[in-house]
């Protein structure tokens, strides 16, 4: 029984890694990996390209959501919490003011809103993109090294039901790739 | 850098001047902005970090003896009851609010010049606001029970009063810290995955690999990764009003003239941003030449900083005339003494340094040749640092040393241990700045890359831009 | 950002005749307006305030447009430029307030405490104010406002306008030389007209924040009536392709944005005086909790931030033509009663009374701001043609 998500394909490999010449390359090759239908794929660069969500088919983010839901939790948290420490479980006058009123209580209110939102989305950020993941298949690749400095790839997992280490690789020749590799599931453990 | 260009002598009306001079490769950055953190320990370093490691022993012994001696060994007394200590506070949360604005509201304002400074800018609020929580946490006089802040269920069955704005400021200023050092970490990532691929010895390696969480710039992750930064942008730019917002209600909910006037809100934010803008200016002309980053942090982004300088300090200056209208407008005789005193009272020299510094110092940046000359920048960015000090110093005292009763009248003067405190909490702030120039990347490689002409997809030339293009004045907008 | 894909933008589409039908449609509802509100009370204090607060409603947005039209040229935006002739258009109208603010000058009297001799002998405050509070000076402070205004409204739409045939990059320089200036000019006017004309209607209260508040109310005002512009050019086919749904949802965030920045500033002018609770200055807001001002004030709290807080904040909102109609029209209507909640307690203390004059005055003037913007945009193109940035503005796209 398993209690962790699969993370990887099963076998001998993980996929195909190809390496692109320059944003636009990567960009115009990711419009023919999505026209071809692959579904477990992705694109890696040292830094976010514009308009490659689209090229790659991707919907919008969720974040947004979970933030808003997280921060409005956070602020009638803040509020409630006020209130009932200091108009129910101990009640104290403060400068003559009513143990009921909301204007004192707006700053915490705020920030306890912002508080949350915030954690959510980074904490959200991190579960979108399973993050921390320290290991992966890609790091034994060596030149993918360059994924944070220079180099553009498009990796296409073995688990793909479109996936065939022959076509596939033909597919990503045929869009520019500098080099086309085999990536092994463990080609070395290190991270 | 070869090829360097000039990009504030000629700033184009169509396109936009180069942010990065000499037109590197993505690689090029990398190097730039990685090498430091990989280098050897250079001796330069340790003549910065020497100094501000026995300032930071100062503050131990200075805290060290006041937990023992107590709150006694400070000059303040009836009537002024708060002085160095919550001008300190002030001075430190308001530095700190420059990290937020360059990495929040000018992200969401598309400045792309941000891109230069905003890592350095975010580290600094961070230290900030580590320097400002040190000064509550001791002026309680029993800093071992400052939990009782938090509203924790304690012994006493008692809560925090939710109805005071120190306890406002408890919530402002840890979620500030909090969130700020959220988005500072979530901008490092992609460049600490840089540092680990670039690592060369397995401790590195392990280190910066387990802080980047498996990084690997993958396009699903960016897609959420900035989405999430987009959002703590939006989240960051009202919470850093906030903040100082609830640090000037510490005055403005009071009833004292000199304290309590309706525009302390978003005088004190402008304020803020103005001191925090000076101290980068003061860290990054330091940085950039230790670093030899001048090809990333340019004179151009000298010239942005100076001009929001003058505005926040134009806010600033509003802010002290309209004070002065509305206290003799309010025809209030406590008003119009409270003021008058600060100006001519026995404080006058706080005053007038204020306003030397904070109104008339910058104006010099209304000339161009001053916004990019760095010598004019390092000298204008202390006075301005020297001049906010001093104006939560006139705010807090002067208004507290001579209020509605004149028998209790009094003075206010500081002891050894009040400046020993204060330039104690500049060794913490330093020390902490030099570990991170030291071991961090200063500049966030991957934002400076996805501003080069290249990182367009539709950019002609690809990644590798051919001398002719870099010479020209037109990269991004002429595409 | 910008891309390959520019636009090439058709003079012939783009006339400013397009809002030649506000000018018929403004002239008449001015005359409308101003024999109705004379004929209903002409003369009497009911009619100098509901022309006051009208007349402060449409002066507001014109100011915002002039801060617009300022922040564009000295933040060097590209984006705006594409609709920064229709805010300019609104801007251009600054003169004509100086003619609009006659019946202001003649109720001076009805409207302004200080300005009643009576009133002042039996203040020792209103006495101690008298330097800036007496009508010889109030009345050269307007002159100089309009004067400021005039002059920078006049600089800033005719220089544009010459760009539009000469393209020469120069008049961006020079604009943008002078507008640092003009933001200055501007603080500096807009918060004395402020205290002038609102605050000083109960001379014995003060605020330092009120010229802020009337700023981030205009701010809202103008964003506003741009969207509002942008969709009538649409129906009369002009400005499609030019100002896109790209910059329309700037001009959303933008909107969203100032209407925490009002919510920030309101509530920090409440709270502090709430919290301090010294009479000198609750009186104010004591007065605005009585009879009905007291649901009118709770209705600017949740109608002027909360709900169009969380209506603003999804992208579709900022996205779509109709919910930013939507937007527009409820937030220029809130700050109407921004001002109306500001102004008529003083007038009507006892409860609200909104009433036919309110309607007939904002006819008024609402008639001539409207015809005043058909009749500048008619003689010029509703696009900055000649503006060295309009390429980029075209191909302006959001991330």
């Amino acid at each position: 029984m398993r209690f962790v998500p699969q993370l990887f394909p099963e076998g001998e490999h993980f996929g195909l890694l190809a390496e692109y010449d320059s944003p636009g390359a990567l960009v115009r090759a990711c419009e023919h990996v999505r026209d071809a239908g692959y579904r477990k794929w992705d694109a890696h660069s040292p830094f976010p390209i514009h308009g490659i969500e689209t090229a790659m088919g991707l919907g919008r983010s969720r974040l947004p959501y979970v933030a808003l839901i997280f921060g409005l939790g956070g602020a009638l948290g803040g509020m409630a919490l006020q209130i009932w420490a200091n108009a129910i479980a101990y009640p104290m006058v403060i400068s003559g003011k009513p143990m009921f009123n909301w204007q004192p209580y707006v700053p915490i209110t705020f920030e306890c809103g912002v508080l949350l939102a915030s954690l959510a989305t980074v904490f959200g950020m991190f579960a979108f993109n399973k993050l921390p993941m320290l290991f992966h298949p890609l790091f034994g690749v060596e030149h993918f090294a360059k994924a944070t400095d220079d180099g553009f790839f498009i990796s296409v997992e073995a688990w793909d039901p479109k996936f065939d280490a022959r076509a596939t690789g033909e597919l990503l020749s045929s869009t520019g790739a500098r080099r086309v590799h085999l990536v092994r599931r463990r080609e070395d453990a290190a991270p | 850098m070869t090829n360097v260009i000039d990009n504030v002598s000629h700033e184009p009306v169509a396109g936009r001047a180069p942010l990065i001079l000499g037109a590197p490769d993505f690689h090029a950055i990398t190097e730039a902005v990685a090498q430091p953190a990989e280098r050897a320990t250079p001796l330069a370093w340790w003549l910065f970090f020497l100094p501000s490691l026995g300032m930071l022993g100062i503050l131990g012994l200075a805290v060290a003896w006041l937990v023992w001696e107590g709150i006694g060994i400070w000059g303040l007394n009836q009537p002024v009851g708060w002085a160095f200590d919550i001008t300190n506070f002030v001075f430190w949360i308001g530095i700190g609010h420059a990290g937020t604005l360059i990495s929040a509201v000018l992200f969401l304002f598309r400045q792309k010049w941000r891109t230069s400074i905003n890592r350095a800018a975010e580290a600094m609020t961070i230290f900030a606001v580590m320097c400002a929580l040190l000064f509550p946490g001791i002026h309680i006089g029993r800093p071992w029970v400052a939990y009782w802040m938090a509203p924790l269920p304690n012994q006493m069955g008692t809560w925090p009063g939710f109805r005071s704005p120190l306890l406002w400021d408890f919530f402002a200023v840890s979620t500030y810290g909090t969130v700020s050092a959220l988005f500072w970490y979530v901008g490092l990532i992609p460049d600490l995955a840089t540092l680990r691929d670039r690592a060369t010895t397995r401790m590195r390696r392990y280190t910066y690999g387990l802080f980047a969480l498996g990084w690997r710039g993958s396009a699903r992750n960016w897609q959420h990764y900035e989405t999430a930064y987009l959002i703590l942008a939006g989240l960051a730019t009202p919470l850093v009003l906030s903040v100082h917002s609830i640090v000037s209600m510490d005055f403005a909910v009071a009833q004292l003239p000199g304290w309590h006037t309706t525009i302390f809100p978003p005088y004190f934010v402008a304020g803020a941003i103005y001191s925090g803008f000076a101290m980068v200016v003061t860290l990054m002309v330091i940085t950039r030449k230790a670093l030899g980053l001048e090809h990333i942090l340019t004179r151009f982004h000298f010239d942005r900083m100076a001009r929001i300088m003058l505005v926040t300090g134009s806010i600033v200056g509003y802010a002290y005339a309209m004070e002065f209208f509305i206290a003799w407008f309010s025809q209030n005789p406590y008003e119009q003494f409270t003021f008058v005193n600060r100006a001519f009272g026995p404080y006058w020299w706080a005053y007038w340094t204020m306003i030397t510094c904070n109104v008339l110092s910058p104006q010099v940046f209304w000339c161009k040749r001053a916004r990019t000359s760095l010598a004019i920048h390092f000298v204008v960015s202390i006075f301005v640092n020297i001049g906010m000090w001093f104006e939560r110093f006139v705010i807090i005292v002067t208004s507290l040393h001579r209020d509605f009763l004149p028998s209790s009248w009094g003075m206010f003067y500081p002891t050894t241990w009040d400046i020993l405190l204060l330039i104690g909490s500049f060794g913490l702030f330093f020390t902490m700045f030099c570990l991170f120039v030291r071991f961090l990347p200063v500049v966030a490689a991957a934002e400076v890359k996805s501003v080069l002409p290249a990182a367009d997809p539709h950019h002609a030339t690809g990644q590798r831009a051919t001398p002719a293009m870099a010479g020209r004045l037109a990269p991004e907008g002429a595409h | 950002m910008s891309h390959d894909r520019a636009v090439a933008v058709d003079p012939a589409q783009h006339r400013g005749k397009a809002f030649g039908r506000l000018t018929g449609v403004g002239g008449a509802l001015a005359v409308a307006g101003v024999g109705a509100s004379v004929a209903l009370a002409g003369g009497t204090p009911q009619f100098y305030f509901s022309w006051l607060v009208a007349y402060l409603f449409f002066l507001s947005i014109a100011l915002g447009g002039l801060f617009f039209v300022l922040v564009l040229a000295v933040s060097r935006a590209g984006w705006g430029v594409s609709l920064r002739r229709v805010v300019e258009n609104v801007m251009a109208t600054l003169p004509v307030f100086a003619v609009l603010f006659v019946p202001i000058w003649l109720g001076r009297h009805e409207l302004y405490a200080w300005a009643r001799p009576e009133e002042v002998a039996k203040s020792a405050l209103l006495r101690g104010k008298a330097p800036f509070l007496n009508e010889d000076f109030w009345f050269v402070r307007a002159i100089l406002y309009f004067v400021a205004w005039s002059a920078l409204a006049t600089f800033f739409s005719t220089q544009s306008q010459k760009q539009d045939e000469t393209g020469d990059e120069r008049i961006s320089a020079r604009m943008r030389g002078i507008a640092p200036v003009g933001i200055i000019l501007f603080a500096l006017s807009t918060t004395f007209c402020s205290i002038d004309w609102m605050m000083s209607l109960e001379p014995e209260w003060y605020s330092t924040m009120y010229g802020v508040y009337f700023f981030s109310g205009a701010v809202i005002a103008i964003f506003s009536f741009v969207i509002l512009l942008v969709q009538f050019a649409y129906t009369q086919g002009a400005l499609r392709g030019v100002v896109t749904t790209e910059h329309l949802h700037d001009v959303g965030k933008l909107l969203f944005g100032f209407t925490i920045f009002w919510a920030y500033i309101a509530f920090s002018q409440y709270f502090l005086i709430w919290y301090g609770n010294i009479p000198e200055e609750t009186v104010y807001y004591m007065k605005r909790q009585v009879g009905s001002w007291q649901s009118v004030g709770m209705l600017l709290a949740y109608g002027h931030f909360l709900l169009p807080f969380f209506f603003l904040m999804p992208r579709a909102a900022k996205r779509s033509s109709a919910l930013l109609v939507i937007a527009a029209v409820w937030q220029l209507f809130m700050h109407f009663l921004d001002l109306h909640w500001a102004i008529m307690p003083v007038l009507h203390p006892e409860s609200a009374r909104p009433g036919f004059v309110d309607l007939a005055a904002f006819s008024a003037v609402g008639g001539v701001f409207l015809a005043a913007i058909g009749w500048v945009s008619s003689r010029r193109a509703l696009v900055p043609l000649g503006d060295p940035r309009l390429p980029e503005a075209l191909s302006f796209e959001n991330v």
